[in-house]
């Protein structure tokens, strides 16, 4: 595996999700979700390192950001769903 | 030119409005649209623009901030998100147009208007609590008379709906910038504003702080849920469809830092300090009628309206016009106003203020009315 998505209801809440993640010092970047992972069409996510998923849904849970879903990327190129 | 035509535009911007609006034509492409550069510089800017709007004005989530294209676009989201065909709505006597003219164009919709006279704030607040009766559904008031600076007593008002669980819509094109403008401690369903008047964003811009359920007014694409053909139910991609403005929202977001770093209390008390002196300036001029409160700070913003005896008020702003200054002359879309306040038939000069204007332009002025009222 390597990294994480977390999927997003939109573009404005990835941005906040990714500022709130910033702010504790975890690595973010909000982009367009993969059209593998997007069920609804376009969407927007947030891209986490590996290391750092426990932590991000810690500062997520206290921030009242709560992800739509949670991909992880392997490394043969697919998604697979992370139950949340 | 001296210009005194803020509460129509505010003309003097900060130089960063203009620069980045310039910056932005060549630099930012749609936000959500594409994940190239362009795209994500544009999301950024419109992300900041909604963050500096909510600290502005107190919001936890900047997805309650709605970019819309004026003051007139929200009020239209906002009174069609809360009224129904058939409903009665409680509004001032002092509403724009931009509240009564989509409430009329409402099927059965029944207006009653609070029309306590000017400056009046606690026969206001007596008619507010009297004329709030079970059949009222909404409440739209204005939180600043665009004809007369006078500022209502929204704190009352707001308390009044919240007592009676009536949903309030505020109109805040005149206070934004200048007076502590506050949702929250409102408890209003609706904010709005427009953000070329004292946000000092470019026209074409304007923002509804949201707080309650709202009702598309148009529908399109939004760069979310993209396969749906209903509008996302989520905020703010459910009330801005089609391309953002994206020039006009990189000006928006350098006139908030402006107001920011100056300080909306600073800003304000500015603007009321040079108007008390027109004021006082004015009342002295024979045949010269003010539309002024008492000295209470707290009931009047940076915006006068005057008439002169025997001339048109007309022709006062053309002869205003020739000597260098820019008022703005009439009824001011807001004709209901001007009925309350007895001035339909004449209308009133008005003269508005902005953070760039000088206690020496104010002189100025009074100096060119006493020559014309001789």
């Amino acid at each position: 595996m390597l990294y994480y998505l977390i999927v997003c209801r939109s573009l404005t809440y990835a941005q906040r999700t990714a500022a709130a993640l910033e702010r504790t010092g975890i690595s973010a970047r909000t982009l367009r979700s993969p059209k593998s992972v997007s069920t609804e069409g376009c969407s927007h996510c947030v891209r986490i390192a590996r290391r750092d998923l426990d932590p991000a849904m810690m500062v997520l849970r206290q921030a009242g950001l709560e992800p739509k879903r949670l991909f992880a990327a392997e490394n043969d190129g697919s998604y697979t769903e992370i139950l949340i | 030119m001296i210009y005194l035509d803020s509460a129509a535009t505010t003309l003097q911007k900060p130089g960063r409005v203009a620069a980045a609006m310039a910056r932005a034509v060549n630099t930012l492409a749609s936000p959500g649209r594409g994940g190239h550069p362009a795209a994500q510089r544009a999301a950024q800017t419109a992300f900041q623009c909604r963050e500096e709007a909510a600290k502005l004005f107190e919001l936890s989530d900047p997805e309650q901030v709605v970019f819309t294209s004026s003051a007139t676009h929200a009020l239209n989201i906002a009174i069609k998100s809360v009224v129904k065909p058939g409903d009665t709505v409680l509004v001032s006597g002092y509403e724009h147009n931009a509240v009564t003219r989509p409430l009329h164009a409402m099927e059965g919709v029944t207006v009653k208007t609070a029309c306590a006279p000017l400056f009046e704030t606690e026969e206001m607040v007596r008619q507010f609590r009297q004329m709030i009766t079970p059949e009222v559904s909404a409440v739209v008031c204005t939180h600043v008379s665009n004809v007369f600076g006078y500022v209502l007593p929204i704190d009352e008002i707001a308390a009044l709906c919240k007592e009676n669980r009536v949903p309030l819509i505020v109109d805040a094109s005149q206070s934004a910038g200048c007076l502590p403008v506050t949702p929250c401690k409102w408890d209003a369903a609706f904010v709005a504003m427009p953000g070329h008047k004292g946000l000092y964003g470019p026209q074409g811009t304007g923002l509804l702080l949201c707080r309650a359920t709202t009702q598309v007014l148009m529908e399109g694409g939004t760069g979310s849920a993209s396969i749906l053909q209903a509008m996302p139910d989520f905020l703010p991609d459910r009330l801005e469809a089609g391309t953002h403005n994206m020039p006009g929202i990189a000006g928006l977001l350098e006139g908030l830092r402006f107001v920011r770093r100056q300080g909306v209390e600073r800003i304000g008390a500015q603007e009321r300090g040079m108007i008390r002196r027109m004021a006082w300036g004015l009342e002295r001029i024979p045949g010269v009628r003010v539309f002024a409160g008492t000295l209470d700070d707290d009931c009047q913003s940076g915006v006068r309206s005057f008439l002169m005896d025997g001339l048109d008020c007309e022709q006062v702003g053309e002869q205003l016009a020739l000597q260098g200054f820019a008022v703005r002359c009439g009824l001011h879309c807001a004709p209901l106003a001007h009925r309350t306040a007895g001035t339909l038939d004449s209308g009133t000069v008005r003269a508005s203020l902005s953070a760039f204007n000088k206690p020496g332009e104010v002189d100025h002025f009074v100096r060119a009315i006493a020559r014309i009222a001789i």
